[in-house]
């Protein structure tokens, strides 16, 4: 599984790192980053979460 | 006209948008609203009610201006950065989001919890209090003071300001004098701290803001004046407001509440389920400023729009289920906070109150209600309530 972050969409709402912070992290102003694009299997579900936790739809599987 | 209009509702009345703040249902009558993309309200404005449609407005900053809204707020100048449009509106989130973010924000959680317990001590042996103005209104001023560094006698200050500056008691007339007057004060105020803190520097957010660059040049006293005039209206009341909602709920609610006294681990997802039903700040305003359109429906320049996030947020069109109250929702991608460029810059810091106030609260008061009789009656605008009297077992 890949994740893919559009930095644009970002506006820090800090969904993502909160409810996995195995797989995003923040930079100084909250906003997301990916800590690895290539999520292995046991960070799957972590993952899932922070991608459809986000509201302005920034996080996306690649495939 | 309003067949060849299309899909564009036209409503006479203004009052279904106050109905959005103070009804004991705000969904129903956003679940009315939805049956189309853009309501009109002639001479008003357009309410944008569905998912889709208020995050396409949210994300067109440009087209959909915070700038242009033009809203009296007793201000002189534009409040930074919230009537400020991009780009330079990305400069200021530039210097205050890493002052705001969430790492930051959590090194206050001993500070929110001390509090927490001192606001519970003063009422928990009493077996009653009025949770309104008891504990959701001193939580957030008080937790706002600490942070700017002011002292604490200056909080009942504080709070008649943001009392005159956001829901003004008379007529329209009285009420934009009590505005004005109201903000003459806080520029005064901010004025005499600002020299204050020149003369003895401090260690706080405030200091933080002064000491911050833009492009090369340090902010000048009127753009500190600037922010800190737009925390005392936005940082005080939404807290507020939402703590109103959110313990009104539980107490009429006791499965709900049950959840939480029971697993503290579902307190996050809980926070945010109640972000999302309740929708504290049900509407936020923009100004169009060209022609433009949402949901099939055109809009003209010069539009006064309302994007209701409490309708997008019970949207279940766009997400099945939305429709209930689940304090363990997964993935509850809702839009409470807004969206786009203004996202709530606060939205770390009310979060920490929240869940802070929600796990402290019924670890030491677990059983309560509203006190027999009371009818709850929430404000317009931005949903709280006047009074919240709860009753409970006395601690000993």
């Amino acid at each position: 599984m890949r994740v893919r972050l559009d930095a644009e969409a970002c506006q820090g709402h800090g969904r993502c790192y909160m409810l996995a912070p195995a797989v995003f992290d923040s930079d100084d102003l909250g906003h997301c980053v990916v800590l690895t694009e290539s999520v292995a299997p046991e960070y799957e579900d972590a993952a899932r979460q922070g991608v459809e936790n986000c509201p302005e739809r920034a996080l996306s599987f690649a495939d | 006209m309003a067949a060849e209009d299309a899909n564009a509702a036209i409503v006479p009345e203004a009052e279904v948008v106050m109905e959005l703040a103070t009804s004991t249902d705000p969904r129903a009558v956003a679940r009315t609203l939805r049956e189309q993309p853009v309501v009109q309200i002639p001479d008003m404005f357009s309410l944008v009610t569905r998912r889709h449609d208020v995050e396409d407005a949210l994300r067109q900053s440009s087209v959909f201006s915070w700038g242009a809204v033009g809203m009296d707020l007793g201000n002189v100048r534009p409040l930074i950065p919230l009537q400020i449009d991009p780009p330079k509106h990305v400069k200021y989130r530039r210097i205050l989001d890493p002052l705001f973010a969430p790492k930051r924000m959590a090194e206050l959680e001993p500070d929110v919890v001390a509090l927490v317990g001192e606001l519970v001590g003063r009422f928990s042996s009493r077996g009653s209090c009025d949770f309104h103005e008891e504990f959701a209104v001193p939580l957030p001023c008080t937790v706002f003071l600490r942070l700017l560094g002011l002292p604490y006698s200056d909080l009942d200050l504080f709070l008649s300001l943001k009392d005159d500056i956001i829901r003004p008691a008379g007529d329209l007339d009285e009420q934009a004098r009590r505005r004005r007057k109201a903000g003459d004060t806080v520029y005064e105020y901010f004025g005499k701290v600002l020299e204050q803190r020149r003369v003895h520097p401090t260690d706080d957010l405030l200091a933080r803001i002064i000491a911050s660059e833009l492009d090369g040049e340090q902010l000048t006293d009127e753009e500190v004046m600037d922010i800190s005039y737009l925390f005392l209206i936005a940082g005080l009341d939404t807290v507020t407001d939402s703590l109103d909602c959110f313990f009104a709920l539980l107490a009429q609610e006791p499965e709900h509440r049950r959840l939480v006294v029971d697993d503290e681990a579902v307190i996050p997802s809980a926070v945010e389920e109640l972000l999302r039903w309740e929708s504290p700040v049900p509407a936020v305003p923009r100004r169009t400023v060209q022609d433009t359109e949402i949901g099939g429906c055109p809009i003209p320049a010069g539009e006064q729009v309302m994007i209701l996030l409490g309708s997008a947020n019970t949207d279940h069109d766009a997400h099945p289920g939305l429709d209930r109250l689940d304090l363990t929702r997964s993935p509850n991608p809702h839009l409470a906070f807004g969206g786009g460029v203004h996202r709530c810059l606060g939205s770390h810091l009310a979060r920490l109150e929240l869940r802070v106030a929600l796990r402290e609260f019924h670890r030491l008061i677990p059983d309560y209600a509203l006190a027999p009789g009371t009818e709850l009656q929430y404000t317009p605008g931005l949903r709280s309530l006047h009074t919240l009297p709860l009753v409970f077992e006395p601690v000993a």
